[in-house]
């Protein structure tokens, strides 16, 4: 019996396993998990869970019981140490070695902890996990105060949910906005509107230089000399992946994988925000968003079974912050124009990020129906016309090219 | 039993149009497109949004919450989040009426 290790039971390594039974696979699949969960969605640990308003069991990805009927081995609380590409090994803590015809590693990232002096006081939070999110709930009472580093997408959703249970938040953002570097200043300035308006205090410009307190952290101070007083911080600076059992593998800035999800390795794929891709529109590419995992892992899946499809999903995402939609479609590092359908003033807008004249990215907020029919064009890598995309009148689904 | 409800007027869903409608104490998502109608749970079955809000795509509709996407014919998960079907009814246009089976 043919058997597939997949290394990671997050959202890209559960539904992997749940695709390669669905595709008919009948040999033995073994998922392998760090934590003590079954897979489970992390979008809601910033919003919905953190808020109170939907419980554990709610979040995962398929009830704890499904895995068992559909005989797929789940074994959670097992971290694994190594894959041996030559031997068709995955070594686990411990020592125990199981063997495969095909491995998936989809160990997912985990967050950037710099050496900032206090860093490890007591009520220095950051989220990744169910756990994480558990404590920041139990510390976010109403009246106390929190000291929010970082505005980046974590930072920004905890800052809101937070707001919403009556904590007072201060904001610590090195660059000049909310989500400067994936939306620069114009839209950032309309993330901030929003934050402002919930009574956020935001500190642009400020990185930060140590955590104060004795045993608890007290305060955070900058490096221009600001202190911030707090009962908890909440630190959001962005993730590494966790590439430590690659060894061997190709790595660089994640495992990198061709276009069609395999490692430099035979028989050896990853996904989710661990693998490198080589994107066939954006080039060597590593998104760390959910939709992404959702459909890497099934990908990834079906190319283990010999489909040999590449991978060409244009990414997609969206961001929940107090009664803001924001979506994002696409890719762009750097982009040299922005053009606006619909109002920035009036928060109800689609950008689209442009480099050399070719659409590389749109954002929306609160017009999520813009962003989904901009996906095609993403993927498509058109040259639009400036007017066409600021005009309402135009159905952005007309400006599909006709293949 | 399921029985036949008058909806809306026909003309009143255009082509390419989604829209919700109140049947007793359920929300039905009335989707046309062509000459195909199509009758489904408003409700996403991943986290609860409306589908009547969501894009049809050919023979199916995408949520506009977080993605999912759900053959209108048979209600399969064809995109996850979501992995439970929702719960087509049958519809037909009697002269100017749309009626679903609920």
């Amino acid at each position: 019996m043919r058997t597939a290790v997949i290394v990671g039971a997050g959202l890209a390594g559960g539904s992997a396993a749940s695709t390669l039974r669905q595709e008919g696979f009948d040999g033995r699949i073994v998922l392998l998990g760090a934590e003590e969960h079954p897979p489970y969605e992390r979008p809601p640990l910033s919003k919905e869970f953190l808020r109170g308003e939907q419980a554990l069991a709610d979040v995962y990805l398929r009830p704890a019981g499904w895995y068992g009927e559909n005989e797929i081995e789940l074994r959670t609380g097992v971290r694994a140490e190594r894959i041996d590409p030559g031997a068709h090994e995955v070594e686990l803590e411990g020592g125990e070695r199981i063997r495969f015809d095909m491995a998936l590693i989809a160990t997912g990232a985990r967050n950037r902890r710099f050496p900032i002096p206090g860093l490890d006081l007591e009520g220095v939070l950051d989220l990744r996990t169910v756990a994480d999110a558990e404590r920041i709930q139990r510390a976010a009472q109403p009246g106390a105060r929190a000291a929010v580093v970082g505005m980046g997408f974590i930072g920004a959703e905890v800052a809101s949910s937070i707001r919403s249970r009556g904590v007072e938040v201060t904001a610590i953002e090195p660059f000049e906005t909310p989500l400067f570097r994936v939306l620069g200043p114009d839209v950032g300035r309309v993330v901030e509107a929003f934050h402002r308006d919930h009574g956020v205090d935001m500190r642009f410009g400020e990185t930060v230089d140590r955590f104060e307190g004795g045993e608890r952290v007290k305060a955070v101070v900058t490096k221009s000399g600001l202190r911030v007083e707090c009962d908890f911080a909440v630190v959001g600076v962005g993730v590494q992946p966790n590439v430590e059992i690659a060894e061997g593998l190709e790595v660089d800035n994640g495992i990198v994988v061709d276009a069609t999800l395999r490692t430099s390795a035979p028989d050896v794929w990853a996904a989710g925000d661990v693998a490198r891709h080589d994107h066939p529109v954006f080039g060597p590419v590593r998104v760390e968003h959910f939709d992404n995992a959702l459909k890497m892992g099934p990908a990834a899946a079906r190319n283990m079974l010999g489909a040999r499809a590449v991978f060409d999903d244009p990414h997609w995402f969206w961001s929940d912050q107090y009664e803001m939609n924001l979506q994002m479609a696409g890719f762009a590092m750097t982009w040299d124009d922005l053009v606006i359908r619909g109002s920035l003033e009036e928060r109800s807008f689609t950008g689209f990020y442009l480099a050399g004249g070719v659409l590389r990215s749109v954002v929306s907020v609160n017009r999520q129906r813009d962003v989904r029919r901009a996906m095609p064009l993403v993927k498509a890598a058109i040259r639009p016309d400036p007017a066409q995309l600021r005009d309402e009148d135009v159905d952005l689904r007309t400006l599909l090219p006709a293949s | 039993m399921a029985k036949f409800h008058t909806v809306a007027k026909a003309v009143d869903v255009g082509d390419g149009e989604v829209q919700a409608f109140d049947v007793g104490e359920r929300t039905i998502a009335v989707a046309h497109v062509g000459d195909d109608w199509y009758a489904f749970d408003d409700v996403c079955s991943h986290r609860g949004c409306s589908l009547a809000d969501g894009e049809l795509q050919g023979s199916s509709i995408v949520c506009m919450c977080h993605g999912s996407e759900f053959d209108m014919e048979s209600g399969d998960v064809l995109q996850g989040p979501a992995v439970e079907a929702v719960d087509v009814f049958e519809i037909r246009v009697e002269g100017d009426d749309v009626e679903v089976a609920v």
